[in-house]
């Protein structure tokens, strides 16, 4: 396997998920299939197509959204909104993202600190012989 | 005629539920002209931004998989080390059973050799595709109904690599050989042909001696499961009985006395000499068969004398423990 191909995988491990967190908190506006697929490829989430529509109906199924059509314009379309049970849900998967956040910066100076103490501890045993 | 679109709709549906089909149909249909609104609105022409925007949807089968919630495997990570453990324990026991059962029958109804042989090879790939078969059957209905099949591991399932110990297995097994031995001898002289396998003439001396001997090593074998180790006598006892049976076995195939004179069964092959093969093909089996016998069980008693760490059974020999 090439270097590319772990990084591609170990990325789309991180990723999955997220776009039903982001799903969950645009749809608090209603929006149709194409335009929250176009709202999340504009913040950054890379999600296709054919993942995204599949996932709006298993997360209506859930009842973590609502949807309705609208037909009112001369195409109809299938305008989905989250539930209070879904921004509920999207509360608690936030709160989550946010701790692994703060957890994995904490690990980083964590690992900071100790390299610092080692050295420090260094200085102090060469500066005794 | 029908157009892309319509195409690549109709394709992906067939394949959903029918309740929730009318309500996809529309939604994907909307979101598709979305798209290709979109592309047409930065410069594409209608026909190509239409087989890209379906290019990109991809696979209408898979589009279909995910609509419905469809696993897109036969049988997922949950299921598959119940599978794969089930599956070898059948085709290391029941497939064995059933090839012997019928190689058994066969040698009753019609001992000729090269049926006995054709009929073991059909057997052999017949009952172990349908086990294949049925198994997988079974267990990716259970994997798209959601069935729990829960096979609840512990600490106690762990194998208990006692170094050197004689199991109950093995002597059974031992025991269970000795028996059909002796059976398989006293029986080709009364049923198995009408002509018996095996030189007759041998039943004054030979024969006896070798049941005698088939005997002996029944009570070996209880010896040494008694004993709990392989210690230098047991090699030294198993050198005696293994040469015990095996020199008189090759002289009686080397001085062609062990077959039946009077058994045609063989002619059928290779004009008559197929007697003079089957010689030579079992001293080479006894002779190596023997050999390979005495120096494992010397080496195993090598390495409880020792105290040198055995071997983990399914590694190859690289693996050991203590």
């Amino acid at each position: 396997m090439t270097m590319d191909a772990t990084l591609a995988g170990h990325l789309q491990e991180l990723r999955r998920g997220t776009v039903v967190v982001a799903s969950l908190t645009v749809l608090r506006t209603p929006g149709y299939g194409y335009s929250l697929l176009e709202t999340l490829s504009r913040a950054g989430f890379e999600v296709e197509a054919n993942t995204l529509y599949p996932l709006l109906r298993r997360l209506e199924a859930q009842g973590l959204l609502t949807s309705e059509w609208n037909t009112d314009e001369t195409r109809p379309r299938k305008f989905y909104r989250t539930t209070e049970q879904g921004e509920a849900l999207a509360e608690t998967l936030r709160g989550e993202w946010a701790r692994l956040n703060t957890a994995i910066g904490d690990l980083s100076d964590e690992r900071l600190d100790a390299a610092i103490g080692d050295l420090s501890t260094g200085t102090t045993l060469g500066s005794e012989k | 005629m029908t157009n892309l679109v319509d195409r690549y709709v109709f394709t992906a549906l067939r394949r959903i539920p029918e309740q929730q089909r009318a309500d996809i149909d529309r939604e994907l249909r909307a979101s598709i002209e979305d798209a290709v609104d979109a592309r047409v609105e930065a410069g594409e022409s209608r026909e190509a931004a239409v087989e890209t925007t379906l290019t990109e949807l991809g696979d209408p089968e898979r589009l279909a998989d995910r609509y419905a919630g469809r696993p897109a495997y036969l049988i997922g990570p949950e299921l598959f080390p119940v599978w794969r453990r089930l599956l070898k324990i059948l085709l290391w026991t029941v497939l064995p059973i059933v090839v012997t059962v019928g190689v058994v029958v066969q040698i009753f109804e019609d001992p000729n050799i090269g049926k006995i042989i054709g009929g073991a090879v059909s057997g052999l790939i017949t009952v172990g595709a349908h086990l294949c078969f049925w198994v997988t059957l079974v267990f990716a209905i259970a994997e798209r109904t959601n069935t729990p099949v829960k096979v609840n591991w512990s600490l106690k399932d762990l194998p208990r690599y006692e170094a050197q110990r004689a199991g109950l297995g093995q002597m059974l097994t031992g025991v269970v050989w000795v028996v059909l031995l002796i059976a398989a001898l006293v029986l080709q002289q009364f049923t198995f042909t009408d002509v018996p396998l095996l030189d007759p003439a041998n039943w004054s001396f030979w024969w006896p001696v070798m049941i005698a001997l088939f005997v002996l090593r029944a009570f070996y074998y209880v010896w040494v499961y008694r004993l709990g180790a392989t210690t230098r006598t047991v090699a030294v006892v198993n050198a005696v009985l293994t040469v015990a049976w095996a020199a008189p076995l090759v002289w009686l195939l080397a001085s062609d006395r062990f077959f039946n004179p009077a058994f045609q069964g063989f002619l059928d092959l290779d004009g008559g000499n197929a007697r003079g093969w089957m010689n030579t093909g079992l001293i080479a089996l006894v002779v190596v068969g023997a050999a390979w016998d005495i120096i494992d069980t010397a080496l195993r008693a090598e390495r409880t004398r020792r105290g040198l760490p055995g071997k983990v059974p399914g590694t190859g020999g690289s693996y050991d423990f203590s």
